[in-house]
């Protein structure tokens, strides 16, 4: 597998940084994928998601303003680059290639609500 | 996340905070921190605390991941190690190529005194592994005894013998039976060693050597580790006809060593003797030589020769046994077999066999001091000459300081951590050492051969030893690191912006810290330098002072087999030879005379419990002429007084001693020799200058079987004489191989530890003096090139060169007069406590010390002036053009 693929926990944390930003920051991603998955999810977790993906140059980021509830640490806020973006078009493009050629009925019936 | 700022949010539990403080990579601790104690608040709003702290810590082990914990990455970019060891290296290179005076004053200045201290510490070494090869090593020990009598308590290697129903025997003969402990026991005496020592005369067949050799039991191979290279080592000296001989005798006499075993040999034509064993040459490493052993029985047996009453009792205990457990009971056994009346109390001690060598001198009946005094002297002056050639580094790399500063400051803009800038300095001075001790080992290697004749040793480098190149890799680093220390925390310490201003100034501390430095190399030097001259003109006096005879042109040979039954015979054919000015003869040597009593002697009006050690000697007639003694009182003895063979003779100390008046015609016994006192001799020196003139008690007997031949040679005519010598010798004595010694050389050979001590410090101190001038050299270098405008400036106004000289010479000659001031005392206190060592010193004047302090100011200066006189004589217009 190249380095430059796209793990799934990964791709979820890019298409987060894509959401929150121009908040996007490690304990507001974590919150979300809480949210969205309803699973635990910690911020050491996303943390090193984020360091892998802006070793891969999908992500930039820089130090945000200090808060309070940081005990007055600044924060990373990251931004999808272009390369980022790119991928993420790349994976969507071959899920919704995949999807399309999906014959009617072939997939077993559940109930979505 | 809004929170009420009334309310103190609780903060999360320490604990997990310290765990990441201590993994988390510096960079990443702030968002890591922030986005734990976020997350955290979040929850506590959330979830409650409980639940809040419960997650907290699995946030926190989400973190311990190789991504964050420390070292694994940085925002800076590294670059690698060796990159920058590669630039340090070039940059030192560059240094030193650069500096070129300096560099070679550096470089010279630290191999000098590396070479030092290599030769010493390969000295040390070969001192130290004197009897240290014995695989039983630690298990061998010597027994020595203490005896006490009059309030007297005197020390020796030497055993007590007894004489019972006309055997000699030790009273140690049975000791492995009585105590347990002791597995093996030896005695050992040797033939050779003075006093009565002399080489032994052995034949087979035509063949006739003199070989130096010993006596030793039939345990003695089980104990030593002497290789046996032929014959059985375990029996080779059971046989009381037994002798064991070395490779090299056994070459004189065979073919081979195999030949030589179950072969007769005839020994100093008394006795046959059946070779049992051949042994390798016995190693320089071992401080028993011979080159044979003799069984121990025969020579206790041995009536018609005189065998040595030193003896060296040699014991090896159990492996489980405790030394001291065994001296107690070794003591127990022996006070049951002495004569409780006896005034002489005796008690035996143990001491390692291997520390016999360098520990051998007695003081209060134990064991202390010897040679181990000159190796711990000597390894303090080989620390010393490092420290000073150290010094010199240091000196000049802190007065050179200015300049580096510069790149210094670069450096620390450009972001160099001060950690970096202390290797840079380090390694820049581990660089020099390495070029020092490569030049120091080609130094070594030519010095060596030098070293060992003076020394007496045969040293060679251990080039092999793989502990030997670990030993100068350590030294290397040690020194490069002591060397490099002030100017790398000196330096790295300084900080930029004042450095690039140009602001820099030294600071007090730095200078009183250099000029300290050169007050105590100077210290060292002229501590070296007295010392040194001190033992050399001691040795010196030893040497030349007039001894009460006279030693020039007097030749001696040892009375052994016809010699004394035709003395009278051979006196007279010798005495008309040419070259030949007198023959007398004497019971021992006078040079050397050993051998004291105090019981035998007798004298009229001898109080009770008054104990007088005398050294008796036995001459011919013209001794006194021969030695040219003086005479104070009475006359000297005379072949016309026929009552003179039992006539008695004294000297000075001895009258006194005995406590009697009008000592001339008062009856004197010795032994059962009894006679009358017919002159008194002037004091002479029987004995090395190490000990006071004793007691001496002359007679004459011109048949003993023992002694010397004395013969007196004509001035400028010794040729001649060792020609007529081993002309009447071979005539009268055919059966033995003439061996003469020279008495004035004999006599120096009393002071060979004395004479290689003083040329070896003569050698280290001129080596200190030498690196200690090459440190001023720099600094006045250093000094003249600072002060260039200075000296233009003054020229310009008119100052001669006489004033700049003077102004230029002025500190160091200071700091030199401080130095002596400090280290002279010290020095007068070890210099006398050395002295005390001889019975007769040069008076330590005040002189000594005077010439010393103006030698090494005369030289300073000299070395501070070449510089001072180059700067005062340069044009001005130089150094003041630019700028």
């Amino acid at each position: 597998m190249r380095r430059s693929d796209l793990g799934e926990f990964e791709e979820v944390v890019l298409l987060s940084v894509a959401v929150l930003t121009p908040m996007a920051y490690s304990v507001a991603i974590a919150e979300e994928l809480e949210q969205q998955t309803g699973k635990t999810v910690t911020t050491g977790a996303v943390h090193a998601a984020l360091q892998r993906l802006e070793k891969k140059g999908y992500v930039s980021s820089e130090m945000g303003e200090a808060t309070q509830e940081r005990g007055g640490r600044r924060k990373r806020l990251f931004k999808v680059t272009v390369a980022g973006s790119r991928m993420l078009h790349t994976v969507r493009e071959v899920r919704n290639s995949l999807w399309d050629r999906i014959a009617p009925h072939s997939l077993p019936q559940i109930n979505i609500n | 996340m809004p929170v009420s700022p009334k309310k103190p949010l609780e903060p999360p539990p320490r604990w997990p905070n310290k765990l990441l403080r201590r993994f988390c990579a510096p960079h990443l601790l702030e968002e890591v921190m922030g986005d734990l104690h976020e997350r955290y608040y979040l929850r506590v709003q959330k979830v409650g605390k409980m639940q809040a702290r419960k997650k907290y810590w699995r946030e926190v082990m989400a973190y311990m991941r190789l991504s964050v914990v420390k070292g694994q990455s940085s925002h800076f970019a590294k670059p690698i190690l060796t990159d920058m060891i590669k630039s340090y290296l070039v940059f030192s290179i560059r240094k030193i190529a650069r500096n070129k005076a300096f560099s070679v004053i550096n470089i010279l200045g630290l191999s000098l005194g590396m070479t030092c201290f290599l030769l010493i510490f390969l000295w040390i070494n070969d001192e130290r592994s004197k009897d240290n090869f014995h695989s039983n090593g630690k298990n061998l020990y010597n027994i020595y005894q203490t005896s006490k009598s009059n309030g007297q308590v005197n020390g020796g290697y030497t055993t007590p013998v007894r004489f019972k129903n006309g055997r000699r025997y030790t009273l140690l003969e049975d000791l492995k039976e009585a105590v347990p402990e002791v597995e093996y026991l030896n005695f050992y005496a040797t033939g050779y060693e003075l006093p009565w020592g002399h080489p032994e005369t052995f034949q087979v067949g035509e063949k006739i050597h003199k070989l130096e050799g010993s006596r030793a039991g039939e345990d003695f191979f089980s104990m030593f580790s002497y290789p046996v290279i032929a014959g059985n080592p375990l029996t080779a000296l059971k046989d009381i006809s037994s002798v064991a001989i070395s490779r090299k005798m056994a070459e004189m006499f065979f073919e081979s060593p195999e030949e030589a075993i179950g072969k007769s040999i005839r020994y100093e034509n008394v006795a046959d003797f059946v070779i049992t064993a051949v042994f390798e040459n016995v190693s320089v490493q071992s401080s028993l030589k011979f080159d044979y052993l003799i069984n121990w029985e025969y020579h206790m047996g041995r009536s018609d020769g005189w065998a040595s009453h030193a003896i060296l009792t040699t014991i090896q205990i159990a492996e489980s046994a405790d030394a001291k457990n065994v001296e107690n009971n070794i003591n127990r056994f022996l006070q049951a077999r002495l004569d409780k009346d006896d005034p002489v109390k005796i008690e035996l001690g143990l001491q390692r066999f291997s520390d016999q060598y360098l520990i051998s001198n007695f003081i209060n009946g134990k064991p202390q001091g010897g040679r181990i005094e000159y190796v711990k002297i000597f390894g303090l002056v080989a620390i010393f000459v490092l420290i000073v050639a150290c010094i010199n580094f240091m000196n000049l790399a802190t007065a050179r300081s200015v300049k580096q500063a510069k790149e210094v400051g670069v450096r620390k803009v450009a972001g160099s951590s001060r950690g970096y800038l202390i290797a840079q300095f380090i390694g820049e001075s581990v660089l020099t050492t390495f070029l020092s001790l490569v030049l120091s080992t080609v130094l070594l290697l030519l010095l060596l051969p030098g070293f060992n004749t003076l020394a007496g040793k045969q040293i060679t480098l251990p080039i092999n030893e793989p502990l030997y190149w670990l030993g100068l890799a350590g030294l290397m680093l040690a020194t490069g690191f002591i060397a490099g220390s002030y100017p790398a925390f000196f330096l790295s310490s300084l900080r930029p912006a004042q450095i690039l201003k140009g602001t820099m100034r030294f600071t007090n501390t730095a200078i009183w810290f250099r000029k300290g430095l050169v007050v105590f190399q100077f210290g060292i030097s002229i501590l070296l330098l007295i010392a040194t001259i001190v033992v050399s003109w001691q040795t010196d006096f030893v040497q030349n002072t007039h001894l009460g005879y006279d030693r020039e042109n007097l030749i001696y040979v040892r009375i052994e087999g016809e010699l004394n039954n035709k003395y009278a015979a051979f006196k007279d054919q010798l005495t008309k030879m040419p070259g030949i000015a007198m023959v007398d003869r004497s019971s021992e040597a006078p040079h050397a005379m050993g051998f004291v009593v105090d019981n035998p002697i007798n004298w009229e009006g001898k109080e009770e419990n008054v104990s007088v050690g005398f050294k008796p000697v036995s001459v011919g007639f013209d001794f006194l002429k021969i030695m040219n003694l003086e005479i104070v009182d009475g006359r000297g003895f005379s072949r016309e007084y026929a009552t003179d063979t039992a006539a008695f003779m004294v000297n000075e100390i001895a009258l006194k001693q005995m406590g009697i008046q009008d000592p001339i015609g008062k009856w004197v016994s010795a032994w059962d020799k009894k006679g009358h006192i017919i002159g008194i001799l002037k004091d002479y020196h029987t004995h090395s200058l190490h000990e006071p003139i004793k007691p001496l008690i002359v007679d004459v007997k011109e048949d003993l079987y023992f002694g010397i031949i004395m013969i007196r040679t004509e001035a400028g005519k010794t040729k001649e004489a060792l020609a007529s010598l081993e002309k009447v010798c071979k005539d009268i004595n055919p059966d033995y191989p003439l061996a003469y010694q020279f008495l004035d050389q004999e006599y120096e050979k009393l002071y060979r530890n004395e004479q290689a001590i003083s040329q070896l410090s003569n050698a280290f101190a001129g080596l200190a003096v030498m690196i200690s001038c090459l440190g001023l050299l720099g600094l006045a270098m250093f000094s003249a090139e600072q002060r260039i405008k200075e000296i233009g400036i003054r020229k310009v106004l008119g100052a001669s060169v006489s004033s700049i000289v003077t102004l230029f010479s002025k500190d160091f000659l200071q700091l030199v007069s401080l130095s002596f001031v400090i280290a002279a005392p010290i020095a007068w206190f070890f210099v006398n406590k050395w002295l005390q060592g001889f019975a007769y010193q040069i008076d330590l004047a005040w002189w000594i010390f005077a010439a010393t302090g103006l030698l090494t100011l005369f030289i300073a200066l000299l070395t501070v002036s070449v510089q001072a006189i180059k700067a005062a004589l340069s044009n001005p217009v130089n150094a003041l053009r630019t700028e």
